[in-house]
């Protein structure tokens, strides 16, 4: 039988190799080992997404191989769900972030780089799309009430709208229930300061971090 | 006392920066180029003319006599009469004014006409009304005339367009299908440019500009490049200029190749050789300007990148310099002591052959 740090390097190696299968195999290969789940995933499936983040982040690997890592991490994962139950160490969902294009901009490509990154991190995202207006902005978070709520603009034109989202949310009486977090080419951290925005995430590795930072 | 120079931040905050500051500044600039195009840094010659161009001290500058390059335009046509937030000043006025404006008063070495909607896809309803606009425009003007737009191949996706959008599978994590969108979606986008442009060169176009090619990714670009293949197949002859919608051409699909190269994280240099085997006559690289960064990080940055673009290419290389790239603040109206310093630095250091 293979030893416990050798089912642990077929897990990361399933995630570089963004192989589901092996992914599976390891993990039954761990439960019959009585390694435990946690550290299958901390030390074998997220350590190997995070070589792909990395890899990602560099250029030299791309969207659909992010996705395809996380694919396989969740076939890995599938398998331990049970044992993990059991244990109770359930994986619970990281948060809610509601994320959409600011009103007046139809920008979306880096917007749905930063959500699909987001789901892949492990917090339910909720995409309200491109061109969404501040009111519906407010309204659904009045009705979902997530965790962050993200607004993306790509403008100088469209940032400026930024500043209505952070009033809104003070006239709903709802801004102190949840994190704005502010991105996309024009806006920086001086900006997200001056209107008051949480969070300014630069690419989507930084948004995720920077979520995770403030959610856990 | 120290004297401190008068910048900008990427988003045109005007700041103060000392002398010392500054070299920090365009040597860390060049080397994150130099490290993420796997590219050599600018030299110390380099590095100190550019610090010399950023201390001027008139508000404007210029290149030196003899070493003028030429300028092109892409939609300038519509940069007098529109204002959509990118830089037009909304005078209203004709296509062809617009065009004659930047020929005779302007200096503008070579024109392009372009339909507001920009994008090849809406032209085709309307094509008999841009070859009426090129016709006239010909008749009463004598630079070069492109018709340009952007291949956009986002307009070809849900709900724009017939194909499933890569964006909504890739988040189902339907990867072969979004594969499969992006591909068809490619060939719409070159036939469509192919049957836009034979309307127009028969009106009297002097070439064709692919404007912000790869915008929606790597398909973008592959459906761009076989356009382009097929064009100068068809036209021997006519003038054909791409010029790229980022520094980096994102990987939406991936494994996309053109002639033996994956198209995804190509830089600037490595994309000079791929446009000019399609059949290009200039090219127009791009380096993004990031707001959160000095004016003279940025410029130090974006000419590394032209300069082994510049060099890497056997056609003329006409740098994209404009709101938000080449080393140009993003703002609507580009602040000038930015814009000379950095078209200067593009000139005289990247060595770009236009502008
Ligand atoms: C692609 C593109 C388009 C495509 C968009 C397709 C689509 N579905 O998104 C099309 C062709 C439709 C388009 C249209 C227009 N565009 Co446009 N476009 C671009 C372009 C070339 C690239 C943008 C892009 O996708 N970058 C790649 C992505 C991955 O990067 P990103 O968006 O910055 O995202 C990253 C980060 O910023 C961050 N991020 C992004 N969002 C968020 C959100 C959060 C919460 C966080 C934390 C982080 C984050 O993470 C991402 C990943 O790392 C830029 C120029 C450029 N090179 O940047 C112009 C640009 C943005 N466009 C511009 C303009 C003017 C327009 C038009 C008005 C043009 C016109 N005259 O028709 C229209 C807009 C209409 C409208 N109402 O919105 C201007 C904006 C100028 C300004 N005032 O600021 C630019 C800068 C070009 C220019 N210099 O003139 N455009």
């Amino acid at each position: 039988m293979a030893s416990k740090e050798e089912i642990i390097a077929k897990a990361q190696e399933s995630i570089t190799e963004f192989d589901a299968d092996m992914a599976g195999e390891a993990a039954k290969e761990a439960l019959a080992a009585d390694i435990d789940p946690v550290e299958l995933i901390e030390k074998g499936f997220t350590a190997g997404m995070q070589i792909v983040g990395e890899k990602f982040e560099q250029g030299s690997l791309f969207l659909p191989h992010v996705l395809a890592a996380a694919e396989a991490m969740n076939s890995g994962i599938n398998v331990i769900k049970p044992e993990m139950e059991k244990r109770k160490s359930k994986t619970e969902s990281k948060g809610i972030v509601m994320i959409g294009t600011i009103e007046g901009d139809i920008h979306s490509i880096g917007k749905d780089i930063v959500s699909s990154m987001l789901s892949i991190g492990g917090f339910d995202v909720i995409d309200l799309g491109r061109d969404v207006a501040v009111s519906t902005f407010v309204e659904k978070v009045k009705e979902m009430k997530p965790d962050v709520v993200a607004s993306s603009a790509l403008m100088t034109t469209t940032m400026v709208t930024q500043i209505q989202l952070e009033e809104q949310l003070k006239e709903a009486g709802i801004r102190d229930q949840v994190k704005t977090m502010i991105g996309g080419a024009p806006c920086t951290q001086d900006w997200a300061d001056q209107i008051g925005a949480d969070i300014y995430g630069e690419s989507a590795t930084d948004a995720v971090n920077k979520v995770k930072e403030v959610l856990l | 006392m120290a004297i401190d120079y008068a910048l900008r931040m990427g988003d045109g905050k005007k700041i103060f920066l000392s002398k010392d500051q500054l070299l920090e500044e365009i040597e860390a600039g060049s080397a994150d180029a130099a490290d993420l195009g796997e590219i050599p840094s600018l030299s110390g010659d380099e590095l100190a003319k550019l610090s010399e161009i950023l201390m001027m001290p008139g508000k404007t500058v210029s290149v030196e006599q003899g070493m003028e390059v030429p300028v092109t335009h892409d939609i300038g046509t519509l940069r007098i009469d529109g204002d959509q937030g990118n830089s037009g000043v909304g005078i209203p006025s004709s296509r062809l004014v617009g065009c004659m404006m930047h020929e005779r008063a302007f200096g503008s070495d070579t024109m392009e006409l372009g339909h507001i909607d920009y994008s090849y896809k809406p032209v085709k309803p309307v094509v008999a009304n841009e070859c009426q606009a090129m016709e006239v425009c010909q008749q009463n003007m004598i630079v070069p005339m492109l018709y340009g737009a952007m291949p956009n191949m986002g307009l070809y996706y849900t709900p724009d367009g017939p194909f499933e959008n890569p964006g909504d599978l890739m988040k189902a994590f339907k990867i072969q299908e979004a594969w499969e969108s992006m591909e068809h979606a490619a060939e719409h986008l070159t036939r469509d440019t192919v049957w836009v442009m034979q309307r127009l060169f028969a009106s009297g176009a002097d070439g064709i500009n692919f404007d912000t090619t790869g915008a929606a990714g790597d398909a973008d670009m592959y459906g761009t490049l076989h356009a382009i293949e097929a064009l100068r197949k068809e036209f021997p002859n006519i003038y054909i200029e791409a010029g790229m919608a980022g520094e980096c051409v994102l990987g939406m699909n991936g494994q996309l190749e053109y002639d033996g190269k994956t198209l995804a994280g190509l830089w600037p240099h490595e994309q000079a050789p791929l446009i000019e085997k399609a059949g290009e006559n200039v090219f127009g690289p791009v380096c993004n300007t990031n707001t959160s960064k000095t004016s003279a990080w940025n410029l130090a940055r974006a000419v590394t990148f032209m300069k082994a673009a510049v060099k890497a290419s056997n056609i003329p290389c006409h740098v994209d310099m404009g709101m938000g790239v080449g080393g140009i603040p993003m703002l609507e109206t580009p602040p000038i002591d930015a814009v000379t310093r950095a078209s200067k630095a593009m000139v005289e250091i990247a060595g770009v052959d236009g502008i």
